[in-house]
């Protein structure tokens, strides 16, 4: 994790440090910089909102983490003396869970920020949370980034074209397919897909992420193994995720139709396929970018399902499993990696579209 | 007033195709939810087909039995019909309650803007943006005995922001019109301005906000449901398929009691896009004027 403590405040130190004049000169003159840090500030603001949150929601889950601790040592073990009140105040100490609820707050907050410790996990204790979830994070940005990609591509260009064909027969169907399955959860596809390709067909494998008979590493039977296992589950996200993105360009090409510019181009004598690609579809998937940071939220909210449906070792699974232990530093140091990395997603999209639009210094 | 509105209604429905078909495929969801006590005393035939061993276990579709029966010799056509009821309450109920909050919000952020707007959609936009879904799960260990009401305002928590999102962009378009200004000018009170200028104009997207909450609603409590951290004691379509799944109807290949509630979820889903997507067709110029089938 990053520094992300107070952090708008930082940025107002270094403009006041310097003489006020200077700095806004300056910002003036570069307002590519400007931008940046407003973003950068927001980003900020927004990460520590999210967090706290995600960490007063948990905390006030009720269930007793150290309570449960003892309870799974204790069928562990098959040990069955009462945990004594020193026992019981060191766990405390060691899960955060001391003084009130601001107290372990601030301790949290220190702690993952300062040192990025989670605090123990307890569906794998001793080990820390943040390594259960490094463990599980590549799966997941392996399945997930690849997808949310692959089905970004997809729907930009086939609901452009579709945008561009309005009224021919194949773009009708296209959008009214899209309309229907639009918000179709990925997990219906996932489900249906598993019962015809693995339990009917017994063509692909149904659970896990490779052949567990492989030895891990980099070989090609490996891979081959690991890309057979994702094939499900990456599948039922690029479908729905390709029609959702085919419903939005469609709505932002079609209104581009009518401008002047592209009247222009037309009487020019420009080819069809020049005038699509290089007038109208630059300007719909340079807001489809921005919007393609905001979608990941979502995104994982699904991928949470499938990697459960599919057993799946990423994050997703890994939430469920500490959820039915209630092994709340995990439950949360998933909940903090997912939000870190939407957020951070968001933000270096809207960086970089800067230098990817031409008309950006206009912007305020 | 009353037939005015009437009439508008009338005529917008007749300008799309599309929130025409939406519509209609809602209001035979609804119709069928209404009538579902009806419709189960009617599979029962005397009997009441979702009692526990009502009929014998795992039987296949038949002519006696639709779509078959399940674990418990329950019949599923009669599950199902129950359960769509269910699930059309909980998004009635949430997407209700989560359109009277962002509203609330979207005028207070929208017309009085500035800070309180500042912070407001800071706010919303996080919980736009961030992974909610795992809120929701720490939400659902409060929910274990729950009424379908308390689901409602439990999934209406997370479902508010879609509706304020769409209502605030529309609010802070509208506040800058001349008729505001006009209504400014002859010393109207605030309440009276978003009451009888912005309110009457904003109906759609009102209505375009209901929609997606309810959508988004649904959408939250399957999810949960079908990790098996659904409420206790609510059977709604999302319960009927986790059910499927953790009985093994999979490898059983008992697919009617996967596949139809899926299919219905489906269908309610893009029923309620329709509706969105035509209310925008037909009240968004920009998209009206090019906007092919």
């Amino acid at each position: 994790m990053t520094a992300e403590a107070p952090p708008v405040v930082t940025v107002d130190k270094s403009q006041d440090s310097a003489p006020p004049s200077g700095v806004r000169a300056w910002l003036s003159r570069h307002p590519l910089a400007a931008y940046a840090i407003r973003r950068f500030g927001l980003y900020l603001v927004e990460l520590w909102g999210a967090l706290t949150i995600a960490f007063f929601f948990f905390r006030l889950m009720p269930g007793d983490p150290v309570r449960t601790l003892i309870q799974t040592l204790q069928q562990n073990y098959i040990y069955n003396a009462q945990a004594s009140a020193e026992l019981i105040a060191r766990y405390r100490t060691e899960f955060g869970l001391d003084g009130n609820l601001f107290v372990q707050y601030v301790k949290y907050m220190e702690k993952l920020v300062l040192h990025g410790d989670m605090g123990p996990s307890l569906i794998n204790y001793p080990t820390p949370a943040q390594t259960v979830i490094l463990r599980s994070l590549p799966w997941t940005i392996g399945l997930l980034g690849i997808s949310a990609v692959l089905a970004w591509i997809f729907g930009v260009v086939i609901g452009a074209i579709a945008g561009w064909r309005r009224g021919k027969l194949g773009s009708t169907i296209t959008t009214n397919l899209a309309i229907a399955l639009a918000h179709v959860p990925f997990f219906f596809v996932a489900l249906i897909l598993v019962y015809v390709f693995a339990y009917t067909l017994g063509m692909l494998p149904a659970r896990s992420a490779y052949d567990s008979s492989i030895a891990p590493g980099i070989t090609p039977e490996f891979i081959g193994s690991v890309l057979k296992y994702g094939l499900l589950p990456a599948l039922s996200i690029v479908v729905i995720g390709t029609f959702g993105w085919i419903l939005s360009t469609r709505m932002l090409m079609v209104p581009i139709l009518g401008e002047d510019y592209l009247v222009y181009a037309e009487a020019k004598g420009l080819k069809g396929s020049r005038i699509l690609t290089r007038y109208a579809l630059r300007n719909c998937y340079l807001p489809q970018i921005t919007a393609f940071g905001i979608s990941l939220g979502f995104i994982f909210n699904g991928n949470v399902l499938v990697e459960q449906l599919f057993n799946y070792p990423g994050l997703g699974t890994t939430l469920v499993t500490a959820i039915q232990q209630l092994d709340f530093n995990t439950i949360l140091g998933v909940t903090n990696i997912a939000i870190f990395s939407v957020l951070t997603a968001v933000l270096l999209l809207d960086l970089l579209l800067p230098l990817l639009d031409p008309r950006v210094k206009y912007w305020k | 007033m009353p037939m005015r509105l009437l009439h508008a209604v009338v005529r917008t429905i007749r300008n799309s195709r599309r929130l025409a078909t939406g519509l209609v495929i809602l209001a035979a969801m609804i119709l069928v939810a209404l009538f579902s006590p009806l419709i189960i005393k009617l599979i029962g035939g005397g009997t009441n087909p979702i009692e526990v061993a009502a009929y014998e276990k795992w039987l296949v579709p038949s002519a006696d039995h639709l779509l078959g029966t399940d674990q418990f010799g329950r019949d599923v056509f009669a599950m199902v019909i129950k359960a769509l009821s269910v699930s059309l309450q909980i998004g009635a109920i949430a997407g209700l309650i989560s359109t009277v909050v962002g509203v609330i919000v979207a005028f207070v952020a929208g017309y009085k803007g500035g800070w309180i707007d500042g912070i407001l959609s800071t706010f919303t936009g996080i919980l736009l943006v961030i992974p909610t879904f795992p809120l929701l799960i720490a939400l659902s260990a409060y929910a274990k005995n729950v009424t379908l009401f308390q689901v409602g305002v439990m999934i209406s928590i997370f479902a508010w922001p879609f509706a304020a999102k769409t209502i605030r962009s529309q609010v802070l378009s509208l506040r800058t019109r001349p008729y505001v200004d006009l209504a400014r000018v002859t010393k109207a009170r605030d309440m009276e301005i978003i009451v009888t200028e912005l309110l009457p104009n904003l109906l759609p997207f009102i209505g375009v906000g209901f929609a997606s909450s309810a959508l988004g609603a649904i959408f939250g409590l399957v999810g949960l449901e079908v990790i098996g951290l659904g409420p206790g004691g609510v059977i709604d379509l999302g319960q009927i398929i986790y059910n499927a799944i953790t009985t093994g109807a999979l490898t059983l290949g008992a697919w009617p009691m996967f596949v139809v509630p899926i299919a219905l979820l489906t269908l309610l889903f893009a029923a309620l896009n329709m509706v969105n997507i035509g209310l925008e067709e037909v009240y968004n110029p920009r998209l009206r004027g090019v906007a092919g089938e």
